[in-house]
């Protein structure tokens, strides 16, 4: 029996060339991930400087739930072993993406700090206030009857959940949603760049007032749990807690616009489906959910450093490598999901991966449901006739960070405002928010808000 | 028919108490979920497979 160690050419004889940045990987998804799931559900591809992808849906369960061997630390500064977090490639301005891009156990302080802000009971408190944000920014379109639904809803209603949830003024959403928005489809040698590189230090300006207000004035919210906290002993530095509050603005904000849209889009495409669905939401509304979840997987995946030689799903990895966990194609895994490439409203046994999996699984969950939840509900009682103008609906023309839109532009039978607009609402949210704390932790704070 | 969450294994996705919420509770702080003392009643038995089918990190379990 031979004990040849085995060369890097029989663990990488799996091979496929892998380019999830490219426009035809969006175009051709469907066959690529058959393709790979059928022939290498793991694989070896030389792009970006040579990294793993795992598309098969129990190797990506077992390799997410391995965080022993696979690290998420993004280590730029090179303090540790220089990995390079949850990007591929990385970004050339690296800097580390809050505790999504550390390992246990500093992870875990920082997901012990927010879990009572983002758990499913600190969620619920928010309900009636995001409820009048979407039947405002409805009045704002329903007497037209015409919307953008990325513009004019889904864009705005998370944007204003999630700077009330970190403590920051509601109004200041339309200073946050375009830059998170346009960064993640605009390519860098765009015409529009300079405008967007302007939007970008607005918000980092802003963000970085906030975070020294909040440390003064105890305003409640998530900034404040990490202004005042103390990680393993010491005071994370403020770029540290930039990162984090940058990760939840970018968690919190275009994943949940993305789901929205393509659901809408696909409801309109399908009339007979989005009367069953506002017919039988009491039972379909869950269920469609975490089927839509699946099928668009709005972030498709996340990279990761192998940080000790192993052997995980059958494939021996070396330490240093990197690898891409692909939510989107072990998705698609026709051993767990039977007509994988069908949307199936009533789908059991839905084991997505769409908020990861393991110790990492997206903090916002429970956030991106509830909002998700409320818009779609709202929708089809207000504008049950909708239809989306294909020709105005505009897909991201890549699918490597986030599979998104642009636009989704639609009509439908005009109807009532049903009282205030945006603004007004918005300021009034406000005053609740203050007046009754709810950006307390929920162990603080437990009854959900009074938005009457 | 008992059922019981590996609290090792759950990581808060919450699918359990979507499907059967008399039969998980959600911890308020993190959203990890246990499931009830005592046998699933017979009729949510059904229910209470799903969840286990469903659960995104495999952390429910029927116990003997």
């Amino acid at each position: 029996m031979s004990t040849e160690p085995v060369t890097d050419d029989e663990r990488k004889r799996n091979r496929y060339h892998f380019d999830r940045h490219t426009p035809d990987y969006r175009e051709q998804f469907t066959e690529v991930t058959a393709e790979m799931l059928d022939k290498c559900p793991v694989a070896w591809s030389d792009t970006y400087g040579g990294h793993w992808v795992a598309a098969g849906h129990s190797e990506v369960f077992e390799l997410a739930r391995s965080a022993d061997y696979v690290s998420n630390d993004h280590d730029p500064a090179n303090e540790r072993r220089g990995y390079k977090g949850i990007s591929i490639p990385s970004p050339e301005v690296a800097f580390r993406g809050g505790f999504l891009e550390m390992d246990p156990p500093e992870q875990r302080y920082y997901r012990q700090l927010l879990n009572p802000y983002l758990s499913p009971a600190a969620v619920a408190r928010w309900e009636p206030l995001v409820d009048e944000i979407v039947r405002a920014s409805l009045n704002e379109k329903i007497e037209t009857g015409r919307i953008d639904f990325v513009d004019d809803l889904a864009n705005v209603v998370p944007a204003v959940l999630t700077l009330g949830m970190l403590g920051i003024p509601l109004e200041h959403w339309d200073i946050y949603v375009e830059p998170i928005h346009a960064s993640v489809y605009t390519p860098p040698n765009s015409p529009d760049m300079p405008r967007l590189q302007a939007s970008r230090l607005a918000m980092r300006d802003d963000m970085m007032g906030q975070l020294s207000d909040i440390r003064a004035s105890g305003r409640p919210g998530l900034i404040y749990a990490l202004a005042t906290a103390e990680i393993n002993g010491s005071v994370p530095p403020d770029f540290e807690l930039l990162g984090i509050i940058s990760l939840l603005i970018g968690g919190g904000f275009d994943t949940t616009t993305a789901l929205t849209a393509h659901a809408l889009e696909w409801l309109s495409e399908h009339p007979d489906q989005r009367q069953r669905l506002s017919a039988e939401r009491e039972t379909l509304l869950n269920p469609a959910t975490e089927e839509f979840l699946r099928y668009f997987t709005p972030a498709p995946g996340d990279g990761r450093t192998i940080s000790a030689d192993c052997v995980i799903a059958g494939q021996e990895f070396k330490e240093g490598e990197r690898l891409w966990l692909s939510w989107a194609m072990s998705n698609r895994d026709p051993e767990v999901f039977p007509n994988p490439n069908e949307v199936d409203l009533a789908r059991t046994g839905n084991r997505h991966h769409s908020f990861g999996l393991g110790i990492h699984r997206c903090i916002g969950s429970n956030v991106a449901r509830m909002v998700f939840k409320r818009m779609v509900t709202a929708v089809l009682d207000r504008m049950p006739d909708y239809v989306c103008d294909p020709a105005g609906a505009e897909h991201y023309q890549t699918i490597g960070i986030i599979q998104g839109m642009k636009h989704l532009p639609a009509t439908f039978t005009p109807g009532p405002r049903i009282g205030d607009g945006l603004a007004e609402t918005v300021a009034r949210m406000q005053v609740l928010v203050d007046e009754q704390r709810l950006a307390e932790p929920v162990t603080a704070r437990k009854g959900a808000a009074s938005a009457t | 028919m008992k059922v019981r969450v590996d609290p090792d294994r759950c990581q808060g996705h919450t699918i359990c108490s979507m499907i059967a919420p008399s039969l998980f509770t959600l911890n308020d702080e993190d959203g990890h979920s246990t499931a009830i003392d005592g046998e699933v009643p017979g009729d949510l038995e059904a229910k209470a497979a799903e969840a286990i089918r469903s659960c995104p990190e495999q952390a429910i379990s029927v116990i003997p």
